[in-house]
Formats: structure tokens, sequence, C-alpha cells
């Protein structure tokens, strides 16, 4: 077993926290765009996407240091990372916390279409490929569909709780 | 999002996704498992008995041991933690040795017939089994080791030439008390006594349950052939047999192969 092995379960870790947005983000603002089901909570909706983003990232952070224990070394950082760039990538949605930032929705896409496109990478390539092992669209579409369950969770979670928060303000 | 209106990027990212959805849930990369030849165990007896009557030779109703083809081997681990040591006896054979009869004979084969046994394949409970081991017949292969330390270990003395030594100190016996069907398998479960005096001052003799496999009567040429295999495990340490070389269990397996000659 070589490090290749390892840096596949990696990508796939990105995948499971970052893959799923592009949908959720397209069916949020689709459905809130619809002119029918427009009101007062619509704008609203659309703008705690990033922070839904947000919370995966930090998740996503909380996971790696969680495996890093209790080493937080540079040696055993750099041991256990196989794509320092791509962990690297996906830490900067840590960043859609900062208001300034979250006002610019897109940019939460576009971040996580990088990691989107590994699964539609591996489709084409069974497209392309005859004899491509079926097992690793199999994985993929597993880890999106939790990933698709993960971001959507989350966004739910920060859609909740601003409701109650808006609440307890009235209140 | 300009470039790209929400209508067309959710249309994209749905396609894309439910192109994912219908490729991987594909059965083509599955394992089809054969379907299970059966669902129980498949017992079956027939049935054989076999008797020894007084090994007549030439009368086919009578069974004979077929010594030479036969074997009592014993095997247990090195100082009780390494591989395995193993050995057979030269010298055994199916008869029950009362005390009148644990003395040494004046020769060169076996001076007792092997006539304590008998064996029906269905009806365990007419069938019997009564053999021994002369102790000092050990064969490891190596005769530093069978004349030497093992004789001193086991309590026994050393084969004289010319004489079948059917002494307490030299003899292993077991005597069957019940022989009963294993209800999981085509074997059997024999309850036996296994009496033997090792370093003690006087024969122990310790109940042991054994498994015993019938391996069914086969014709060659002219005239028939069955085997009887006996797998049991004693503990030596109550026996006295104290040595550091070997471990407290050994296992001991009888292959007894018989015909009708």
């Amino acid at each position: 077993m070589d490090s290749s092995f390892f840096a596949y379960l990696q990508q796939l870790e990105l995948m499971a926290f970052f893959s799923g947005y592009p949908l959720v983000y397209a069916l949020t603002v689709f459905f809130a765009g619809n002119q029918k089901v427009k009101n007062n909570f619509k704008k609203r909706i659309v703008s705690l996407l990033p922070f839904g983003y947000a919370l995966v990232g930090t998740l996503y952070a909380g996971l790696q240091l969680k495996k890093l224990y209790p080493d937080y070394s540079f040696e055993n950082i750099k041991l256990s990372t196989q794509h320092p760039w791509l962990i690297f990538w996906a830490l900067l949605s840590i960043l859609f916390w900062i208001p300034a930032l979250a006002k610019q929705k897109v940019f939460s896409l576009i971040h996580s279409l990088v990691f989107f496109l590994f699964l539609v990478r591996d489709l084409f390539l069974q497209l392309s490929i005859s004899n491509m092992n079926e097992s690793i669209v199999k994985n993929d579409m597993n880890v999106y569909t939790n990933s698709l369950l993960l971001n959507f969770g989350a966004f739910t979670i920060l859609v909740l709780l601003s409701f109650l928060f808006t609440l307890y303000k009235k209140v | 999002m300009k470039l790209l209106s929400n209508k067309t990027l959710m249309i994209l990212l749905v396609l894309i996704s439910g192109y994912g959805y219908i490729a991987g849930c594909t059965h083509k990369g599955d394992l089809l498992l054969p379907v299970p030849t059966s669902t129980g165990i498949i017992i079956t007896r027939g049935v054989n008995f076999h008797l020894p009557g007084n090994m007549t030779a030439g009368d086919s109703s009578q069974w004979k041991l077929d010594k030479a083809h036969s074997s009592v081997l014993w095997s247990t681990n090195y100082v009780g933690a390494a591989g395995l040591l193993t050995g057979r006896f030269n010298q055994f054979g199916i008869h029950e040795v009362i005390s009148a009869k644990m003395i040494y004979y004046a020769a060169t084969g076996q001076a007792l017939k092997d006539t304590s046994w008998a064996f029906y394949e269905n009806d365990p409970s007419k069938s019997y089994l009564n053999g021994y081991v002369q102790i000092n017949t050990s064969n490891t292969g190596e005769p530093g080791r069978d004349t030497g330390c093992n004789i001193g270990t086991l309590g026994t003395i050393k084969v004289i030439p010319g004489t079948q030594n059917l002494s307490d100190s030299n003899l292993a016996k077991i005597k069957s008390t019940k022989i009963e069907f294993d209800p999981l398998s085509n074997d059997y479960f024999v309850t036996f006594n296994l009496t033997w005096k090792g370093k003690l001052t006087a024969p122990l003799t310790k109940s042991i349950v054994g498994r015993l496999k019938y391996i069914p009567k086969a014709y060659v040429s002219n005239y028939a052939v069955f085997g009887l295999q006996l797998k049991f495990q004693l503990n030596c340490r109550d026996f006295g047999i104290a040595s550091t070389s070997v471990s407290d269990k050994i296992d001991i397996e009888c292959n007894m192969n018989f015909n009708n000659k």
C-alpha cells in the first residue's frame, strides 16, 4: 500500500465535506429566486449560504485537528498531508465566517466547485475509458450523497439558529 | 452570477449528479455469491459392522488390524511454546491388557492378539475399543532422544531386544466406556479410561473423551479395508511427567487400518 492510497482517501474526505455544496447552493438560490415564493426571508436564507459553508469548513478543520492529535508538530503535519494545497484551499472556507467575505456568496460556490470537479473528472473518465474501475464512481457517489446531507444539514442548522435568534430579539 | 444563471447552474449540477447516481448504481462490479449447496449438516451412517473374531486368516468376516499400515502418533509443543515435537510408538495393539497380562513377553512382534474391539457404524452402544502402546518404543527419529532422555522422562526402561515389555511401567492403555454419535458430524465421541503409570508410584486412570472417525469399508481387489482414527488429548502432568521440554498437553492420534484378508 503506497501513499497514493492515502492520497485517494484524503481526496474522498475533501469531497465528503465540500463537493455537495454547489448543488445545495444552486437549489437554494433557485427556489429563493422564484417569484412565487418571494417573501421577507428570501434574502436572509440566501445570505446564510456562505455561513453554512463556513460551518462545514470548520467541521473539516476540527476533523484534521482530531486526526493530528496529540502530535501537532510540523513534521507530523507534513507526513500526514497528501494534498497540502488542496487542504489549505479547503481550510480557507473558514474565512466565510467573515461577514464582508460572506456577502460575496458566489465566492463560496467557486471555492466549492474545485472539489465538485473531482466528481466531474471521475465521471468523465468513466465515460471515456471503457475498462475503468466502476467502484471509483460508486465511491464518489456515496461520498457525494454524504456531502449533500452534510451541507444541507449545516445550512438547515444555521437557518434555524438564525430564525431562533430573530425571534429571541423580537421577544 | 451573471455568466451562468442560477437556473442553468442548477440544471447542470442536477444533470451531473443524476448521471453520477445512474453510473454508480449499476451492479456490474458486484460479486455474485454462489448458491449454497446445503443449508444444514448432512450426516449419513451406513449399517456396516466389523468384528475381529479370532482373526482367522482367510475368513473375510473377521477383521484383522493391519499394524504395518497403522500408527499411533503423538505431538506436543516443544518447551510448551515452540513448534511441534512429534513421534510415534513402534509397538501398539488393540487388546485389553489386564493385570495378569502385564508382563514381559519373549517375542519380536505383538504378543497379544488385536481382538479387543468391535465397531457398529449405526449402533455405537455395541462398539468398544481397548488398546495399548509400549511407552519405550516411542520413535522420534532421533535415537539419542528415544533411548536417552525420553526413557528417563517417561519413567520406563530401554527396549530389551527380543522382548515385548508390557509391564505396568511401560504400558499406557485405553478402555472405552462409552461410544456415541457426534450429532454434528459423521464422527463418534469415545469416552475411555486412560491408564498409565508415567512417573507416578502406581498407574493412574483418567477418563478422557476423544473423537473417533470411521473410514468406511472399501474393496481392494479380493479383500476389503476400513479405517478407524481416534484423536484425543491428555495432560502428561497428571501422570507425573515434569519435563520442561514438552508441553503439558499431548495430542494423540491413532490411525488404525483393518483388512479382512
